[in-house]
């Protein structure tokens, strides 16, 4: 099984990923991370609105047989959440890096994203 | 030290996750746990659970000692015949559920769980000892493979490997059986409310064959490998006890709702404990929960009602048949009766439930899903 990292893409080595705009980054599991966890059935999302620190719990996504908390990568302010997820959990497993995304921070401290790897970095974490 | 299935190999050709449990790395999972539980469900699933134990109990006095020490009274299952049953400590808690199959006069097998071969056999050994019984007990756990075929086409895939017309094996029937090449221990028995049956196989190095053969056979119903993720719900889905969960901790029959299993006409270990508790009637029993809200109960979960602490999960899941989550609880008898509504906390937060009817899946699911 080939899984897919993205050039584009920011990482951590727990297997978020982050596209950075500007001010904004939006964030998911990667290829790797939902085909470990398999079959996603039951996504919990924060509130719009929230503030994060880089490392509190972000969301929740749940499989049949286990739970697996998504902390923050990078500190910000939850702006929109895929709120799709909700009834169909599937996506992150179908589409991780498009469809399945699950939060947009609004970042606060820029220099947070140094912290993150490049995709050769995170290859090199598998 | 982590034990394997003498399948092993066969499990990683065939893509297999492995996970630990009870000792054993076994597989969770080939495809997807959803997947494996649907195909039991509606055609046939090949399981591995050579992790249960196998243990002989075999002489004159088997009968009696399996009396003594199980809540059944040996004497009322004939030759031919699998019986699920519990073994008690004299407290009334469980120390095992198990099936033992009577085989011949005198000879029986019992399958306790993964893990459970060296308490239950040195448990018997002493107790047949205590009461001058003359029973030969042997532990040969590792000398079987044990392989599940389970779903409303097992028989059908199974009959192509066998002379022997399987319509004449009925529900808890046990005999010995040539199949697919492999002279085996055949029971019309499982663990997932489906028509099934289990084949114990000795030795164990045959299984390969056996497993290889059932797999081919059942191809045109498009038959799966299954891993214990699956059996875990399908199991859950028909309210069946998983002994690690829903006898931690120290639990009777009767507080897990097992009282029809019990016996009452026979004396054994555990009966005074039960016989006092049954007359006291004030103690938490095996509660089966349906969430109405989103959420998946997990082992240990919280059961509220109104703010105040009524119970805990001991297994949960998300239904696949149901895609709603699942739960059994033991919950204070006041708070238990079908229709009630509790809140079951998913992290920190009350999602509702309702008290329903075992099972959580019935038999008409398949036909009409």
């Amino acid at each position: 099984m080939s899984e897919e990292v993205r050039d584009d893409l920011k990482y951590t080595e727990t297997h978020e990923w982050l596209k950075i705009t500007d001010t904004a980054a939006q964030i998911g599991i990667t290829d790797h991370a939902q085909s470990e966890l398999t079959d996603i059935v039951f996504v919990e999302l924060p509130e719009v609105g929230k503030e994060v620190k880089k490392g509190d719990e972000l969301c929740v996504v749940e499989s049949v047989k286990s739970v697996s908390e998504i902390y923050a990568p990078i500190s910000g302010r939850i702006s929109r959440v895929n709120e799709k997820l909700e009834d169909s959990p599937e996506t992150i497993n179908e589409s991780p890096y498009d469809d399945g995304w699950l939060v947009e921070l609004e970042i606060t401290d820029n220099s947070e994203i140094n912290t993150l790897l490049d995709a050769d970095s995170y290859k090199k974490t598998m | 030290m982590v034990l394997k299935s003498p399948l092993y190999k066969v499990h990683e050709e065939l893509g297999a996750r492995f996970t630990e449990f009870a000792g054993f790395e076994m597989p969770i999972q080939f495809s997807s746990i959803k997947d494996e539980h649907i195909a039991v469900r509606k055609s046939v699933g090949l399981f591995d659970v050579s992790h249960m134990s196998n243990v002989w109990i075999i002489g004159k006095y088997a009968e009696k000692l399996i009396s003594l020490t199980t809540v059944e009274e040996a004497s009322k299952i004939d030759v031919g015949k699998s019986q699920y049953t519990e073994i008690l400590r004299e407290n009334g808690t469980v120390i095992d559920d198990t099936i033992f199959m009577h085989l011949k006069k005198g000879k029986y097998m019992i399958i306790p769980n993964a893990g459970m071969n060296e308490i239950i056999t040195n448990w018997l050994k002493d107790k047949a000892e205590e009461h001058n019984l003359d029973v030969k007990i042997e532990d040969v756990s590792r000398e079987y493979v044990i392989l599940a075929v389970q779903g409303p086409k097992s028989r059908d895939t199974l009959q192509k490997l066998t002379d022997t017309d399987l319509k004449s094996i009925g529900f808890f029937a046990c005999q010995y059986i040539d199949i697919a090449g492999a002279n085996c221990i055949i029971s019309h028995t499982g663990y997932t409310g489906e028509l099934g049956f289990e084949l114990q196989i000795t030795p164990s190095e045959k299984a390969k064959d056996v497993f290889y053969k059932i797999m081919e056979a059942g191809k045109e119903f498009d038959i799966k490998p299954i891993g214990l993720g699956a059996r875990d719900t399908l199991r859950l889905e028909k309210c069946f006890i998983l002994a690690g969960n829903e006898f931690e901790g120290g639990r009777t029959p009767l507080e897990a709702t097992l009282g029809w299993t019990v016996n009452w006409d026979h004396d054994f270990i555990g009966k005074d404990a039960l016989l006092k508790q049954k007359e006291k009637g004030d103690f938490e029993r095996l509660t089966k929960l349906k969430c109405m809200g989103k959420g998946i109960p997990r082992h240990g979960c919280e059961i509220q009602k109104d703010g105040k602490t009524v119970g805990k999960v001991t297994s949960g899941t998300l239904s696949p048949c149901l895609g709603i989550g699942i739960a059994m609880a033991y919950v204070h008898p006041d708070y238990r009766k079908v229709g009630d509504k509790l809140d079951i906390l998913i992290r920190g937060k009350p999602i509702e439930a309702e008290v329903v009817k075992p099972p959580f899946v019935d038999k008409e699911w398949a036909q009409s899903n």
